[in-house]
Order: structure tokens, then sequence, then C-alpha cells
């Protein structure tokens, strides 16, 4: 079976559990700095930097500069290696029957009735 | 032969709606009304031999076009169709897809048991992302789901 590089170099990057730290935290921010990601890492600025470039080049998170600070976000589609065609639409035809469940209440509407 | 029943798998969803088979059958079946569960389909019409489209977001190589054909209709009681999509370059979600979807009806008491199936995925080429991720994985799934399905851009406006 063909082993896709990106598939690799994106579950090297999320085995370290400090950088997939790093990433947790990118992901629930809009947008940090390096120097925010710092503060109760545990870890220096410089390793840091270190995970960060690594998160980049797995595809995980992109930079925006503005000014003298660099911004850090997550990527979501990224994680697409990660994430089977199954899980997927596991999660979405769940999603689709509760849209499904409002959108026949909308077509014949029945009166609300505790069971 | 269960060597081949061992290398795809289903997705079944299952529920009780509180409306006669004839209104689940309009949601299964009328462009508009799918529109409103599952994506806007461009070219649908519940015949057989029906080629039709869903438009989701591009994926390296894959445009993001499913690509389906209608395969069953028995009104009320089952719909199928051939669900299509990814590249071959694309890992996991986006990769190549080959699959059905059919649903069946059945009239109840007090309403409608509809079932959903989702066959023929093909997980062999994702095996490896699965052993190897372990406690990574539920970090993943969760920042994952809130942000690929969208399937129903559009729907919001």
């Amino acid at each position: 079976m063909m082993q896709d590089p990106n598939l690799s170099a994106l579950m090297r990057a999320l085995a370290d559990p400090t950088r997939r730290g790093l990433y947790e935290r990118i992901s629930e921010a809009a947008e940090i700095t390096v120097v925010d990601l710092t503060a109760g890492s545990g870890v220096s600025q410089g390793a840091v930097s270190q995970h960060l470039k690594a998160l980049r080049e797995a595809g995980l998170v992109a930079e925006r500069p503005e000014g003298r600070r660099v911004f850090y976000h997550a990527t979501p589609e990224g994680l697409a290696p990660l994430v089977t065609w199954f899980d997927h639409y596991g999660l979405f035809w769940r999603d689709r029957f509760t849209d499904l469940r409002r959108l026949l209440q909308q077509l014949d509407p029945k009166e609300d009735s505790d069971v | 032969m269960s060597d081949i029943a061992e290398m795809t798998k289903s997705i079944v969803v299952e529920d009780t709606f509180p409306h006669a088979p004839a209104v689940v059958w309009r949601a299964l079946t009328e462009g508009g009304l799918m529109a409103k569960w599952i994506m806007p389909p461009t070219g649908f019409a519940a015949v057989v031999g029906q080629e039709f489209t869903f438009q989701t977001k591009p994926l390296g190589k894959w445009d993001g076009t499913i690509h389906c054909q209608v395969l069953t209709v028995e009104p009320e009681r089952t719909l199928a169709y051939s669900w299509a999509g990814g590249a071959d370059d694309n890992a996991g979600y986006g990769s190549r897809l080959n699959t059905v979807v059919t649903m069946t009806l059945e009239a109840t008491a007090g309403g409608t048991r509809l079932r959903l199936e989702h066959a023929g995925f093909d997980l062999p080429r994702n095996a490896v992302a699965y052993q190897n991720m372990s406690d990574g994985w539920k970090v993943v799934m969760g920042r994952f789901g809130n942000v690929l399905p969208e399937a129903g851009d559009g729907q919001n406006g």
C-alpha cells in the first residue's frame, strides 16, 4: 500500500505531546503569537518556534505576519488525511437526519407532544 | 466472499419520524427539499439512471464534486444512488471514494422508519492512520468535525 508522505509528516507532527498541546491551543484561539504560545507552555520560545515549524510543514497551521509579530492559526483541512470518509459520513448523516426531522416537521406540522 | 466484507464498511443510520412515508419520500426525492437536509443537488430526478451531483469543498486535486447516479426508485419504499468523488492523490477525507447510499422506508404505526445505509467504504488505505494516532485521534476528530462538514454551504443564508 502506498504511504502518503503528507500523512507520515502529519502523524509525526501530532505524535509529540508538547506539539499536540500547542496545536490544540492554536486551534482554540482564533489567532495566537509565539510569545503567547510560549507563556504557559513550559518550554522555551525557541522550542515553541521549532514545534511551529513542524506544524506548519505538516499543513496544520499557517502564519500571518503583522508588523513585527507573527500570528498563527490552525488550518483544519490539514487534518483531512487523518479523517476517513467513513468517519466523516458517520457524523454527516447523523447531522443530516437531525435536519431531516426539522424539515419534515415544517412540511407536515405535528403538535409537539412529550413522550 | 468474506474477504470483500472485511475490506469495506457501511454506515447505517436509522430513525423513526412521525410523518407518513409519502411525506418522507418527498424530502428524499424533491431537489428543493433535498437541499434543506442533505445538500443542493444539481440535475437530480428520481429516475433510474439519472446522473446528478452535489458540490462540497475542494481538497487537493479533488474539485469537491460528488458524482451520483440513481440506482433504485421504488416510491415510498427505496431510493438508492451511487456516491463517488475524491482523488487518488488525497489520503483520508478527499481520497478516491466509490460508494452507494440506500434509503429504505417502512411505514410504522405512527409514521415512518427510515434506514440509510452508506456502503462501500474502503478502509485499508487509512488503517495505518487509525492505528498510530491513538490519543491524538480524539482531539483531531473534535476539531475536524466542526470544520469540514460544510456540505451545507449556503444553507444558512
